[in-house]
């Protein structure tokens, strides 16, 4: 069917045809002109063509033969007919005859050996067209609803751009605030600088007063002691001294 | 101090790293460390210098009114807030974006909207097995031989075949 070479060009409305089959179908009552045109599409054409006897034989002459005759009648009428073109001399008997015989009898083997294999090869040949044409129509579905799907992620994305413009503003906003925070910062720092610098200044001068003064006093008091005193403080040391002596000479 | 802080939103970076695209995640990392690297910054900041302790230095400091000098024009002082120049050009490139993206969003609809049509064409065909070399020729036009542009067999350019 698909690369049938001769499409039915009659107008829609004639190919009413049965639905199609996979067997042998009988078309004798095949109904014609019996509805309206559709709009829908056809039904698709029959698979095989109608069933034959013998190769030659529609199987609607033997049916029509049937309720008459029953089931020999075909055979007999062909006999006879066979025998009659024999016997009257219609159809001669000469050498082709013989040549005739011989070939079909080489073909009829030569089919019957190897029709199925060729059937099945020429089948496969149709078989991978339509594989290549399924294959084809299967990705552009896929490929199709891939773009859909990209183009349906592209929108979310795009719906989240209000996150740049906040993260933005929001680095403005720390970005203020990180600055005046600085400026209080410095502002604390440099004026606790100057007074801490005073209370240091203070500090350092009271220090230096204080032991400037430690100093001149005790070189004052250096100063002040008198040989005479010497003389005296060393006696009393030597006093203590032999008066401890003799407390550890004793405890000794 | 009214309208010092402007409000902080709070971002879910990792809602807005879902939504960015490939080609632009250098942009976006560069932004994320640099909002990071700010709010580290704020963070290490404290939010209100340490009151300075006037009475300790009134106490110490022995020149006569310096003490008191000082705290007058420290508390007299007024820091000026940093002004904000940018919002204003923040909010003008979000309208701008949100017009190219509605725009965006357009285009991104129609192009939808043909891919649907075709979809629809290839979803409703008939199976191939049923179809003739005419409604062949029909789903798929360009596959139909040009008879009158080439009137000879094979009907295409032999390069073509």
């Amino acid at each position: 069917p698909l690369l049938c070479p001769f499409p039915p060009s009659a107008p829609a409305a004639l190919r009413s045809l049965p639905p199609a089959v996979t067997g042998g179908v009988l078309h004798a009552t095949r109904p014609l002109h019996t509805s309206k045109q559709h709009l829908a599409p056809l039904p698709p054409l029959p698979e095989k063509g109608g069933e034959v006897r013998h190769g030659l034989i529609p199987e609607e002459f033997f049916q029509f033969l049937y309720p008459k005759t029953g089931v020999t009648g075909p055979y007999m009428f062909g006999t006879g007919l066979i025998l009659y073109f024999l016997s009257k001399e219609i159809y001669v008997v000469n050498h082709e005859t013989v040549a005739a015989a011989c070939i079909l009898a080489v073909i009829i083997y030569g089919v019957k050996k190897f029709g199925p294999d060729v059937a099945a090869f020429a089948d496969k040949l149709n078989e991978e067209k339509l594989a290549k044409a399924e294959a084809v129509k299967n990705e552009s579905i896929q490929g199709l609803e891939a773009a859909i799907e990209q183009e349906k992620k592209e929108q979310w994305r795009v719906e989240g751009r209000s996150y740049l413009f906040d993260a933005k503003r929001n680095n403005i906003a720390m970005l203020l605030e990180a600055n005046y925070r600085e400026r209080l910062l410095t502002v604390y720092n440099e004026v606790k600088k100057r007074l801490d610098y005073q209370v240091a200044m203070q500090n350092l001068k009271r220090q230096k007063e204080q032991d400037h003064m430690i100093q001149w006093v005790e070189k004052s008091v250096v100063q002040s002691i008198t040989p005479q005193q010497q003389k005296d403080s060393i006696a009393k040391c030597i006093l203590d001294l032999k008066a401890l002596s003799k407390t550890a000479q004793a405890t000794a | 101090m009214a309208g010092r802080r402007a409000a902080i939103k709070a971002i879910d970076w990792a809602a807005f790293a879902e939504r960015v695209p490939p080609s632009q995640r250098p942009m976006f990392n560069a932004l994320k460390t640099r909002s990071d690297a700010l709010s580290a910054r704020l963070a290490a900041l404290p939010e209100k210098p340490p009151a300075i302790d006037w009475a300790y230095y009134k106490s110490a400091v022995a020149k006569a009114g310096m003490v008191d000098e000082f705290q007058k024009k420290f508390s007299a002082l007024k820091i000026p807030e940093p002004v904000d120049t940018q919002t204003s050009k923040i909010n003008a490139q979000e309208q701008e974006a949100a017009k190219s993206a509605a725009e965006y969003v357009q285009a991104s609809k129609a192009r939808i909207a043909q891919y649907e049509q075709e979809l629809q064409k290839l979803k409703s065909m008939i199976p191939f097995e049923q179809m003739t070399l005419e409604d062949f020729h029909e789903a798929f036009p360009e596959t139909r031989l040009d008879k009158e542009k080439y009137p000879y067999w094979p009907h295409k350019p032999i390069a073509d075949l």
